[in-house]
């Protein structure tokens, strides 16, 4: 009982160390600044980090590209309400960016086409992992700010050194008490209490490290209090409603604007660090940006069930979906004939359902099977997508030939998926009715995309 | 009762039919804005074209002295282009002018001193940027007049368009040498 005391005053004692220092290290207090206009030498993702609780906000990205523009690096034209354009200029000296500036130039470079365009919708698009972009922009963002002396890591060496020195204590401890407690033929203490201990002391450190977040200096202290007074003055400016556009009127003050969490339509118009959608993709085939709608099913009734399924597929689907559908019928049609009168013979109109149900599915097979016609285009979406608990998942092409801006993703195999990649040009056969492709042949490989999630890494 | 009955009915199916009425003027009247707004901007950028037009030709006038008749077709397309009117008859003016430019800038490689020129070079860029919005304004203004025009056309929009004189637009098409993949070089 006395080691148990002694285990559990361990921990809380080690606890109670941990929110000490926590204190001690804690960000000092942010001052207050009276309303100014005046913009400091920071740039717009590090007043987003210093303004955000030494943070990145998801503005942080979109608002570099609105800096860009506002140094003239990028241009950013509005053709309609729902189109603009980034244009890299010809003469922009990008040697002056900094680390994060030139990953946020570089992802427009690569996505610009020959004629140094890229649409603003198009810019979540694109073979980066978003993940691993984001947490090397948000690293470099910090760096800056550490190099600036405005921020540092929570933990000193000496601060971490008496952490996970002192965790040893309450670790040792716990190794004791399962060790005491340990009884029993096949007891073995001391593999208790090297147990007990290892994970004990691993857990506690892995707390430490847990809340070893970015902490302000007194100097980010007080650049975040300017900030927040750069916040207040730009508050009166409505730049809620301005378009990333507005940059050409607005210039950095846009920029900073989105940077505090301003200017909203010019930062959603600006999807940089954030996943394309399943559901909406930018093509660049054809040498113009261009919006394309992509559905994962087919037309008609049957498209839901049917579509995207290989031939054999749809056979064995119509076959379940008859044997499902038989008993429900049979007693509907007798139903119908008990109060409508019709049909006269309901086990005849069941049997017939029945066999239609099977054989439309069927028929769409045999004629795909006999017909297929050829698709020439370019991937905009490569998904795969879990069908039901247990069944595994379906793969999905997107193909944009440039004739339609809604088009029916069509089903592939595995093998197939993992062969494509998002840009890529193919040319394959593809059935009409059942939305199958087969014998892809990749014509011309991707520009600039890549396939987001290898299949080996899909997970639900 | 049966009387006031009906007389219900056929208020509310009035109310319901006037509502989908009102919703479909005002889904045509959305999309005919979008027309017009897409309009608006291609005016937009053929206008900084053809401002443009005058300061290359005097541009390259400096140094090439004896191509006149070159001058002549320019200033007669762009004259054209600034003069027309509607979607058909201003793609048709411009893609003209698009062609007396190609030839503008052909006669410019002959003279060396000429494309060593900052002035000419800063023109050739802001022309080809320019006819790059061109294309981009173009494909926004069709695909706003595909949705027009499908609405204007279709059951039962088309009674409504029919009946409040919204008639379909005209598109503005692209030159043949830009179908297909578009690539601005002058």
């Amino acid at each position: 009982m006395a080691a148990v005391l002694a285990a559990a005053l361990g921990v809380l004692a080690w606890l109670g160390l941990l929110a000490v220092l926590m204190r001690a290290t804690r960000t000092p207090g942010i001052p207050h600044t009276p309303p100014t206009g005046e913009f400091g030498a920071e740039s717009p993702a590090l007043v987003d980090f210093l303004t955000g609780g030494f943070k990145l906000c998801d503005e942080a990205a979109s608002a570099t590209v609105l800096d860009l523009a506002a140094r003239r690096i990028v241009a950013i034209e509005e053709i309609g309400p729902e189109l603009s354009l980034v244009r890299l200029r010809s003469d922009a000296d990008a040697d002056s960016l900094n680390t994060y500036e030139r990953m946020v130039f570089d992802h427009v470079s690569r996505l610009a086409t020959t004629d140094r365009v890229v649409a603003t919708g198009a810019l979540a698009e694109g073979a980066r992992h978003l993940g691993r972009w984001w947490k090397n922009f948000a690293k470099a963002v910090r760096d800056e700010a550490r190099a600036a002396g405005l921020s540092e890591a929570r933990w000193t060496a000496t601060h971490r050194s008496v952490l996970s020195i002192g965790a040893a204590v309450p670790a040792v401890l716990i190794g004791v008490v399962l060790a005491v407690f340990e009884h029993g033929a096949d007891s073995d203490p001391i593999g208790a209490f090297l147990a007990g201990s290892v994970i004990t002391w691993a857990a506690l450190v892995f707390l430490q490290e847990k809340v070893n977040d970015e902490r302000g200096t007194l100097a980010g202290a007080r650049a975040a209090g300017h900030w927040f007074g750069v916040q207040e003055h730009l508050a009166n400016g409505r730049f809620a409603d301005q378009p990333a556009a507005g940059v050409t009127i607005w210039g950095r003050g846009l920029a900073y604007a989105a940077a505090l969490g301003l200017a909203d339509r010019a930062v959603v118009s600006l999807p940089i660090s954030t996943p394309a959608d399943d559901g909406r993709a930018w093509s660049d085939y054809g040498g113009m940006w261009h919006l394309v709608h992509v559905e994962y099913r087919g037309r008609g009734p049957w498209g839901r069930f049917v579509w995207g399924r290989s031939p054999g597929d749809a056979v064995k689907t119509g076959l379940k979906a008859a044997m499902v559908c038989a008993s429900p019928i049979l007693v509907l049609s007798i139903l119908a004939t008990a109060i409508l009168g019709h049909p006269d013979n309901p086990i005849t109109f069941a049997i017939f359902v029945t066999i239609l149900v099977a054989a439309v599915p069927c028929g769409l097979a045999a004629l795909d099977s006999s017909s297929p016609s050829t698709v020439r285009g370019q991937v905009i979406r490569a998904r795969a997508f879990a069908q039901g608990r247990n069944d595994g998942y379906r793969y999905w092409v997107g193909v944009d030939d440039g004739k339609a801006t809604r088009i029916h993703a069509y089903g592939v195999d595995v093998q197939t998926w993992n062969g494509l990649a998002e840009g890529d040009e193919i040319e394959a056969r593809a059935g009409r009715w059942l939305g199958w492709m087969s014998d892809v042949r990749v014509v011309s490989p991707s520009r600039h995309r890549g396939n987001p999630i290898p299949a080996d890494e899909v997970t639900d | 009762m049966g009387v006031l009955i009906v007389l219900a009915v056929l208020i509310v199916l009035g109310i319901v039919a006037a509502v989908v009425v009102v919703g479909m003027y005002n889904g045509l009247v959305h999309k005919r804005n979008a027309v017009d707004n897409a309009w608006a901007q291609i005016d937009v950028q053929c206008k900084r074209r053809h401002d443009l037009i005058p300061n290359l030709v005097e541009t390259v006038k400096g140094y090439a002295t004896h191509e006149r008749a070159t001058f002549e077709s320019v200033t007669a397309a762009r004259t054209a282009a600034v003069n027309a009117q509607g979607p058909v008859a201003q793609a048709q003016a411009e893609n003209a002018l698009t062609a007396a430019l190609r030839s503008v800038f052909a006669v410019a490689e002959a003279y060396p001193q000429l494309q060593a020129s900052r002035n000419f070079s800063e023109l050739q860029g802001e022309l080809s940027d320019t006819e790059n919005r061109i294309a981009y304004s173009r494909q926004y203004y069709n695909d706003a007049v595909l949705t027009f025009n499908t609405a204007a056309q279709t059951v039962p929009t088309n009674i409504v368009a029919g009946t409040f004189g919204f008639e379909i637009r005209e598109f503005f098409t692209a030159p043949d040498s830009e179908r297909g993949a578009v690539r601005v070089q002058f």
